[in-house]
């Protein structure tokens, strides 16, 4: 019993930190339908961002999250204001088309500059306080990952307040549901998806900084988190930045359960197994509003 | 120069196109053949494979509308029943290729049918789950040696016209070999899919991407043309992958469910033209030769191991998504040559 | 329709014409012998393609420059004196860690830019896939430091491969833990978990140690095979610590081997013995990076070479000198070593072939009989049987110690050179934390 109770636990923890890299992705797809293939690589450069600065100038993780986060809303906004905006004329295939183009170029661009070796961020609050528990009833809790899934908390409040109790957040949820009509009382639905990338990018780009902590940095990184960010912000259904963190809590849990008692390599596909079996009873997600 | 072209002239501009495209087609590979340099043969050949996977794809993502983004689990199926036939019951490689275009065509039936009630990006996910899920399948199932790879045996001798009808060039006619092969499949499934797209079939599938809902209500099961689209991307993408399975001569897993076989295809669509028959082979033109040459130059020499190549490849692919969202086929082709000829652009015939 | 047939007939003279037609040929002397080097150097493998490709061109720069004092094959001297100064050219290309670009861009070496000799793919998967091509064709080809046994087992003929092949690198680990009782080891080691990726690499390993631990009357008590990236290993590793093995057999690769790390501290998970081979164990930087944690310590695995020994030998630090030219001064790593001595062999067949001719060239290979003393590398030597395996390519087992750094304690007589009393029982989380802080 205490497996299944340890390994319940477990997945919670683990859900709140995949919730961190989805939550970017719950607003730019889940939010504005817009397919971005490169959402990894984003987190990649957030993880980057926190090694380098790490190492060069001997800041915490927690603490470059902030400029980090600040430089790669600029980064989202200009991706739409360059790309994404021309790209919205035609399909959306041409969405992933053109992300993929982004993907490689991002993905090599860091390859050119740093190589593809594996670096650590070693000096940092949480990776002082690893191997650091609380345990309550026979139950361990890691205090690191617990402070990242505290973080990944507080942000999703914070976002679930913009999007749902702001003017600015029905803004973006109108352009999301019906463009034109959003024009039409004066929403410009520019402004708003380019937003809607900024915001999505610096997010993920502050859970590549948490996850630095954790997770070797290294140019491929970001291909593991993201695939399950997709069937996460799926599952929790589009429009609902709620339903991504119940989606995120629901994904580490049958990861980490399965893992507990079934072949370690099919925990994944038994998460994705779950979408579609999910998916055959709510085709919308748990959520989902569209 | 007022008078406007009759509409013969514009006819015989397409079959003298058409034809140079076939004669093209036909004799690319022979004067590589002359001078030895077999690799540009090899590059015809992942170029007409990458087009008939497009124009696979094209099937159920153009003219169907649906968002297929694990379609290389076809392809894989594809490869591995072709691989099984062939080594344990010593099947003729045609022979295996149907039996893979069969299993594959029921199996996507059955995995598709159940999520058609999916719609969208949600349908999306669904056919990336069903990728997931086939990766560790691929990698620990014993029956078919899990990631330690399945290896097609090549049986010594044999000449030109026996590798045709069997697959297999044990020497150096490989790439002449498996270009003619491709160019054989490619035309097959060029041609299906032009009488697919003009057929009644073709138009369910378009009315049910314009509008499901409407679709419905005159009558058309949109799930089950969403079916049936799928299993006909299913079937050309085993015949994809039964090929590799031959020209490779190892089936692995992380090679044939390889993320690559997921978007080239959609790729060298979306680059044509979503949707048009042609836009894969556009598409499969450009890509294609465009990432060779640059991982030949940049990739190499002093430069190698920084990713230059792909660096540059990702722009270009930013730079025509940017430019022709819609696909480079949605040039005014019609406008700029006639502008070049400097007559006004051929009007209908009668006027 | 007419022009139909005009292209069809024209198509048939053409085919048989190029029937009939010889391949082209290249004559005159040789100035420059044309290496091939196929490696993933973007995509899943790129930091093993790296390494690959640094080896490379550090061989490239041995041979072709003149350094007196270096003692291996083509040290002194520029060029292949056998072959009148010719120097050697290394032409890269990237594969992306694809089989169908592997497949290609093997083509386009061989017939286009015509090299002499093969080198790549550097991962046993992609490497499989080039194989029939490159016979067909007939040049020679390696990758030494493929650990696949099959590589050498389905009768290609051109594919000679000096480095060892997991067969004996996972052997060389039991026979230690075989004899290390009667060297005043612990004599109750009875029961092991076998933790490893589900790729080939891994689970080629998985299968001989599975086949060696039965022989060796162990108890396999977990067999756990995990998902290539995965993101947390958490529920795995209470599996483990429920199934509390004597013995860790790990092969993973240092992104998940981080991961183990982490959730086995967190869970408070130590057996008595890790032992793994190649992975993260043979990876420069998650070496590196355990120094600030002393997360390694008491480590145990397969090395090429006993590299507390090698490091003292004149010609291993120079030729890592030169290495660290290339690659942005990281030291050498045991991939880039087995690389390193591989392709000095071949520089060194080449040489002594006087030749690029394949024919010729197989038939120097075929001779080879290198001694060790003109390796950087602990082999017993170079010697090749009938499937182009070399037969002496042994190793060593070292175990990281408390210094973070690698220490032979296998076979018995260069265990005792080096000094180093093997850590028993594998440290607890709790004392590496507090030893690491001092």
């Amino acid at each position: 019993m205490t497996l299944f109770l340890q390994a319940v636990a477990d997945g919670l923890q683990m859900g709140l930190l995949y919730a961190l890299v989805a939550v970017g992705l719950a607003i730019i797809w889940g939010l504005m339908e817009m397919i971005n293939f490169a959402h990894g690589e984003f987190m990649m450069l957030g993880m980057f961002g926190a090694w380098g600065l790490s190492v060069a100038l001997g800041w915490d993780p927690l603490v470059s999250m902030v400029p980090i986060a600040v430089l790669m809303y600029g980064g989202g906004v200009l991706v739409y204001r360059l790309l994404m905006r021309r790209v919205q004329r035609g399909e959306v295939f041409t969405q992933i088309f053109a992300t993929v183009g982004l993907f490689f170029f991002v993905q090599n661009g860091v390859v050119a500059l740093f190589t593809s070796d594996y670096r650590f961020v070693e000096k940092s609050l949480l990776t002082s306080l690893s191997g650091a528990n609380l345990t309550f009833g026979g139950l361990r809790v890691g205090i690191p990952l617990l402070v990242g899934g505290l973080i990944a908390l507080a942000l999703f409040l914070v976002l679930y307040l913009l999007i749902d109790r702001t003017d600015f957040g029905l803004a973006m949820q109108a352009t999301a549901e019906d463009r034109d009509a959003a024009m039409l009382v004066g929403i410009r639905p520019q402004r708003m998806y380019a937003v809607a990338w900024g915001l999505g990018t610096a997010l993920v780009a502050v859970a590549g900084v948490i996850l630095a902590n954790f997770f070797s940095v290294y140019p491929q990184a970001g291909l593991s988190f993201t695939v399950l960010a997709y069937a996460i912000v799926a599952l929790g259904g589009f429009g609902s930045i709620l339903g991504t963190l119940l989606a995120a809590l629901l994904v580490g849990v049958v990861q980490s359960v399965t893992a507990a008692y079934l072949p370690p390599a099919f925990k994944d596909a038994f998460v994705f197994a779950s979408y579609i079996l999910i998916g055959l009873f709510r085709p919308q997600g748990l959520f989902g509003r569209f | 120069m007022a008078a406007s072209r009759p509409p013969a002239r514009a006819g015989l501009v397409r079959s003298v196109v058409a034809a140079a495209a076939i004669t093209v087609a036909l004799l690319y590979p022979i004067p590589f053949e002359w001078g030895g340099y077999i690799y540009y043969e090899t590059v015809g050949f992942l170029v007409l494979l990458t087009a008939m996977l497009g124009i696979g794809w094209n099937i159920i993502g153009g003219l169907a509308g649906q968002f297929d983004f694990g379609p290389s689990i076809f392809f894989a199926i594809g490869a591995y029943t072709a691989a099984l036939l062939s080594i344990h019951l010593g099947w003729n490689a045609w022979l295996a290729l149907l039996g893979a275009v069969v299993v594959s065509m029921a199996l996507c039936a059955a995995l598709t049918y159940p999520v058609t009630r999916l719609r969208g990006h949600y349908f999306a996910i669904a056919t990336v789950a069903m990728w997931m899920i086939a990766q560790p399948i691929g990698a620990t199932w014993s029956f078919i040696n899990g990631s330690q790879g399945l290896f097609i045996p090549v049986a010594a001798g044999g000449g030109f016209v026996h590798g045709l009808l069997t697959m297999e060039f044990p020497g150096r006619g490989k790439g002449l070999g498996f270009y003619y092969l491709c160019l054989l499949l490619f035309v097959v499934i060029l041609l299906g899919a032009r009488a697919i797209e003009r057929s009644k079939l073709g138009f369910y599938f378009r009315a049910v991407r314009d509008d499901q809902d409407g679709a419905e209500a005159i009558g058309i099961d949109s799930r089950l043309y969403k079916v049936i689209a799928r299993c006909l991307m299913a079937a050309i993408f085993a015949a994809g992958g039964t090929l590799y399975g031959f020209w490779a001569l190892a089936v692995f897993p992380d090679q044939v469910l390889e993320v690559n076989w997921n978007i080239l295809p959609m790729m060298a669509a979306v680059v044509g033209g979503l949707g048009r028959l042609w836009g894969p082979v556009i598409g499969a033109v450009i890509l294609i030769p465009i990432s060779q040459l640059m991982t030949a130059t940049l990739g190499a020499g002093p430069l190698a191991g920084r990713g230059i190549d792909l660096i540059i490849y990702g722009a270009v692919i930013m730079l025509i998504a940017g430019w022709r969202p819609n696909g480079l086929l949605s040039l005014p082709w019609a406008e700029w040559a006639a502008r070049f000829r400097r007559r006004p652009a051929a009007r209908p015939a009668g006027s | 329709m007419r022009i139909l047939r005009l292209a069809a007939v024209v198509v048939v003279l053409l085919f048989v014409a190029v029937q009939l037609s010889p391949g082209a040929r290249a004559a005159g002397p040789v100035t420059e012998v044309l290496i091939g080097e196929l490696l993933p150097l973007t995509g899943n493998f790129a930091s093993l393609g790296q390494q690959y490709l640094w080896a490379g061109q550090t061989v490239e720069d041995i041979v072709n420059n003149d350094y007196p004092d270096l003692q291996v094959p083509l040290g002194p001297g520029k060029g292949f004196p056998g072959l009148g100064g010719a120097k050697m050219t290394l032409v890269v290309r990237d594969d992306q860690s694809r089989g169908d670009q592997a497949r290609a861009l093997a083509e386009q070496l061989i017939t286009v830019n015509k090299v002499h000799w093969l080198n790549g793919e550097g991962t046993s998967g992609n490497t499989s896939i080039i194989q029939p091509l490159v016979d067909s064709y007939g040049i020679p080809m390696s990758c030494h430091a493929c650990a696949s046994p099959t590589l050498t087992e389905k009768g290609f003929k051109w594919f000679w491969r000096t480095g060892p092949n997991d067969s004996t690198m996972v052997a060389s680990v039991f026979q230690f833990l075989k004899e290390w009782p009667a060297h005043g080891g612990p004599k109750d080691l009875k029961t092991i978990a076998l933790f490893t990726c589900d790729n080939l690499f891994c689970q080629d390993n998985r299968k001989i140690a599975a086949d060696l631990a039965e022989k060796g009357g162990y108890k396999i008590v977990a067999d756990l095979t995990t998902k290539t990236g995965a993101t947390t290993l958490a529920s795995e590793v209470q599996r483990l610590q429920s199934a509390n093995p004597d013995v860790l057999f790990l092969v993973q690769y240092p992104a998940e081997t981080t991961v183990f790390q982490a959730d086995a501290k967190r869970a408070g998970f130590m057996p008595k013995v890790i032992a793994t081979s190649n992975g993260a164990y043979s990876d420069q930087t998650w070496l590196t990076a355990q120094k600030a944690t002393s997360g390694a310590a008491g480590w145990l695995g397969r090395d090429p070479t006993a590299i507390d020994l090698a490091s003292k030998k004149a010609s291993w630090k120079k030729v890592n000198e030169i290495y660290k030219k290339y690659s942005r001064g990281q030291d050498m790593g045991e991939l880039a070593m087995r690389e390193i001595t591989g392709m000095l062999w071949m520089a060194d067949t080449i040489n002594r072939a006087k030749s690029v001719e394949p024919a010729v060239l197989a038939k120097a290979a075929a001779e080879t009989d290198m001694k060790p003393d003109q390796m950087i590398i602990d082999y017993k030597g170079i010697k090749f049987d009938a499937n182009r395996q070399n037969v002496l390519a042994t190793g060593v087992v070292t175990q990281i110690g408390w210094d973070d750094e690698k220490h032979t304690i296998w076979p018995w007589d260069l265990a005792a050179q080096s000094g180093f009393k093997p850590i028993f029982p594998s440290p607890s989380w709790q004392e590496r934390e507090t030893r690491s802080k001092k």
